[in-house]
């Protein structure tokens, strides 16, 4: 760690004035979005831009119907996690209608969850497997904006595109990455994989996602200056 | 912009009962450990870094992670399904200070939004918001949104976008203001008068922020996976 955990990020600590603030706001406001979140799922993603850097993520998800997840992607599920990104989850029936550039962009998710390291905290396997079941043949896509794994203090730079682990040298997570999962939530990644056997394989992944596994193409994401087109001068 | 901010249907099917059910008993067992953190409903506008023409109405989820930084997520409404289109993270002009040059270009700042009463957080009463409010109008945001919504995209398709706040009159579009003024009943004129002490940044606004007063735009490249998929990974 390039920075101390404690320092990311650096600030003042809270004021009793602005935790009344947001106490009240909290009860006045209903913040329905946040409510619909039903699902904590730990699992890791690999930086596109570079496949050695491999982070621990948590997701919290929300259901919009049965073919489409919206996730909030924090670097820890306690009440200090960092809010490092988003995730899209689809079925491979929407992915199929997706365009081949826009394919290029999302990963697979069967291999995430038949190794075991694909998780729900603190939930029994059983009441999950026919949740894991479905996500097995469902794409994601996952943007990052703060790469806190580098000791990042403070957002920096455009956002990073993730790819999942794969069964392929390049797509290994680190096992002391994985160890250090299991043994915060007293689980057996290993284990889990075993049980997950009977899991259904996916008869079909689309190519065109996991895009490195074929190609050995990555992406990265520029920011270059422009012109903005304005409605009125100057700007700011 | 007729009938409200969201315009696409996200295509999939109705949740099945027993993915709810699951659900439903997923989100009792299992911690929400950052999300409970969330705390505020921000109401604001974002246009994009390289076309102020494309307004969108953004729904800010916020938690503090300390005095000087909040982390927001973006929905385009504040409604169970409301999709998840984006973020923000809103750090003090002090922390804004220590981001290198080549950083400050993603931020804006926030001063004219407050100032003009565009900024509101929805069925909080003023005298309540304006204390927090007064504190805003000092800070930078860094805002990506994933999913361009004002295109008409059912689903979040291409790369992520970096997206500026407004900064003088006549840039928001009279069309999108009257539309959250009749919803929720605020005038931002009248708003605008309770918030004339309001001051922006120390400093002023830094140069180099809000697009280096210029524009910016995210390209994708692809690139060589590095290292090559060839390299044996060892794991010891």
């Amino acid at each position: 760690m390039a920075a101390s955990e404690a320092e990311i990020p650096p600030g003042k600590s809270m004021t009793v004035e602005q935790t009344m603030l947001d106490k009240g706001a909290q009860m006045l406001q209903t913040l329905e979005p946040i409510k619909q979140m039903s699902q904590h799922v730990c699992t890791f993603a690999l930086y596109s831009n570079d496949m050695h850097r491999h982070i621990e993520t948590h997701h919290y998800v929300t259901r919009i119907n049965q073919d489409f997840l919206q996730c909030a992607v924090y670097d820890s599920d306690d009440s200090h996690g960092r809010l490092i990104g988003v995730e899209y989850i689809i079925s491979d029936r929407l992915f199929e209608g997706l365009n081949p550039e826009e394919q290029k962009l999302w990963h697979s998710h069967a291999y995430e969850i038949k190794s075991g390291l694909w998780v729900n905290p603190r939930v029994p396997e059983m009441v999950v497997k026919p949740e894991l079941e479905n996500l097995a043949r469902t794409y994601g896509k996952f943007w990052c904006t703060w790469q806190t794994d580098r000791g990042d203090k403070l957002p920096m730079g455009p956002p990073a595109l993730m790819m999942s682990p794969q069964a392929v040298n390049l797509g290994m997570v680190r096992p002391d990455l994985i160890k250090k999962r299991d043994d915060k939530y007293n689980i057996s990644t290993d284990t889990l994989k075993v049980s997950r056997v009977e899991i259904g394989e996916p008869e079909w992944i689309n190519p065109q996602a996991d895009y490195w596994k074929q190609h050995q193409k990555c992406f990265v994401v520029d920011a270059e200056p422009v012109e903005m087109k304005k409605i009125v001068d100057p700007f700011p | 912009m007729e009938g409200g901010p969201t315009q696409a249907e996200i295509p999939g099917e109705p949740t099945h009962t027993g993915t709810a059910v699951l659900e439903t008993a997923t989100a009792t067992i299992q911690g929400f450990g950052p999300v409970n953190k969330i705390h505020q409903h921000l109401c604001a506008f974002h246009f994009y870094a390289d076309d102020m023409t494309r307004q969108v109405e953004a729904h800010h989820f916020c938690g503090h992670q300390n005095e000087e930084f909040r982390q927001c997520l973006i929905y385009d409404k504040p409604e169970k399904d409301g999709k998840l289109i984006g973020l923000e993270y809103i750090i003090s002009e002090r922390l804004f200070l220590t981001l290198p040059d080549n950083e400050k270009p993603f931020w804006h700042s926030h001063e004219y939004e407050v100032k003009s009463g565009i900024l509101f957080m929805p069925g909080v009463p003023g005298i309540v918001q304006r204390q927090d409010l007064e504190k805003v109008a000092k800070t930078y945001g860094k805002t990506i949104h994933f999913w361009q919504v004002d295109k008409g995209d059912s689903l979040p398709l291409g790369i992520p976008q970096v997206m500026m706040a407004l900064t003088r009159d006549g840039q928001l579009r009279p069309g999108l203001a009257q539309d959250v003024e009749n919803r929720y009943g605020i005038s931002f004129e009248k708003e605008r008068e309770n918030r004339v002490h309001m001051t922006g940044p120390d400093h002023g606004l830094h140069p180099l922020a809000n697009a280096k007063c210029q524009g910016l735009r995210t390209v994708l490249r692809e690139v060589d996976c590095q290292p090559a998929d060839s390299m044996p990974r060892v794991f010891t």
